[in-house]
């Protein structure tokens, strides 16, 4: 059995070791290991892709109403319905503070910030119709990497764009 | 890797292949529901728009073929259509044709949300390219767009 007067005498001392390293702030020590917090799952990636696509296409509808007023009427109801996505997904992005970022792919940065609009109403819808197209296609090859609930969310407005392009097609411009 | 870790892989990958079978049957079904209904709200269209049931009709009757194609494939027995099919509401004039025909397109395009969410990369695909063909013919009927086709309800739920 271990002798109580010597227990407490390293006790002690050990204590005072510690209480020393508390008031001196931790200025030496391996850093606590949960302050590195987890990386983010690999669909955050994706998703934080479609977001930037999403924001993407808002920026073209914007700039197209902006270029042409008379084609509010038209693309105004697609407009909103793409913000709508935007909250749906922005409410799925879950990153854990200070995770390192996802790197963004190609994809995602392929978009332009500032859209450039043609110079006709009508081919201001071809050029809508043809991003909806690519869009909704591209929402398909993203389905693999995700959960399935954002699988889910994914191929619903893949449709919704899918309809969009419908839409589009059938717009007449206004005269 | 221990035979035991491979006995569970193989559990979960037949979870994943009967859970996908299974989604397959449920589509099928939708299918042979929406044929049997383009049935009755062709009946009550005319010119242009019973073309367009008939042609809906038909993309539905290829549908259901190649569901059950798949179906065999897996060694599966598909699903076969019922006789009858209760109507959600009445149907005497065209325009409760229309949302009959609508009512088909949004019944299946849910259907194929679930195979979205139950199968494995390819049948994946291949349910999301259905919801935009399927989204695609409601918005036809129904004159304009949806934020989230296949989501009875908005905003979707997790």
């Amino acid at each position: 059995m271990a002798d109580p007067t010597r227990r407490r005498v390293l006790t002690t001392s050990m204590l005072a070791a510690l209480a020393a390293a508390g008031s001196a702030g931790c200025a030496s020590g391996r850093p606590w290991p949960w302050a590195t917090p987890p990386k983010p799952a690999p669909d955050v990636g994706v998703l934080r892709d479609v977001i930037a696509a999403e924001d993407a296409m808002i920026s073209r509808y914007a700039a197209v109403i902006s270029a042409f007023p008379a084609l509010t009427g038209t693309v105004s109801p697609l407009l909103r319905q793409h913000q709508q996505h935007l909250v749906q997904l922005r409410a799925r992005l879950v990153i854990p503070a200070g995770a390192p970022s996802p790197s963004a792919s190609p994809s995602a940065t392929a978009h332009p910030r500032r859209p450039r609009i043609p110079l006709s109403q009508a081919a201001a819808i071809s050029y809508l119709r043809a991003a909806e197209r690519d869009e909704a296609a591209a929402l398909i090859g993203w389905l693999a990497a995700v959960t399935p609930s954002l699988a889910q969310l994914f191929a619903s407005i893949g449709a919704s764009e899918a309809t969009h392009v419908a839409v589009l097609r059938s717009a007449r411009s206004p005269r | 890797m221990t035979g035991a870790d491979a006995d569970a892989g193989r559990g979960v990958g037949a979870a994943a292949a009967t859970a996908g079978t299974d989604a397959l049957q449920s589509v099928l079904a939708a299918e042979n529901a929406a044929i049997f209904g383009y049935g009755v709200a062709g009946a009550y269209l005319a010119g242009a728009r019973q073309g367009t049931a008939t042609a809906f009709w038909n993309d539905h009757r290829s549908a259901s073929d190649t569901l059950a194609a798949m179906l065999r494939a897996r060694g599966t027995q598909p699903v076969a259509a019922d006789d009858a099919y209760k109507m959600p509401f009445p149907v005497h004039t065209s325009g409760e044709a229309v949302a009959l025909a609508t009512f088909l397109e949004d019944g299946v395009t849910t259907a194929y949300l679930g195979l979205v969410a139950a199968g494995d990369a390819g049948l994946r695909r291949f349910g999301a390219r259905a919801m935009q063909d399927c989204a695609v013919r409601a918005a036809f009927w129904r004159g304009s767009s949806l934020a989230f086709p296949g989501f009875p309800g908005f905003p979707p739920t997790r």
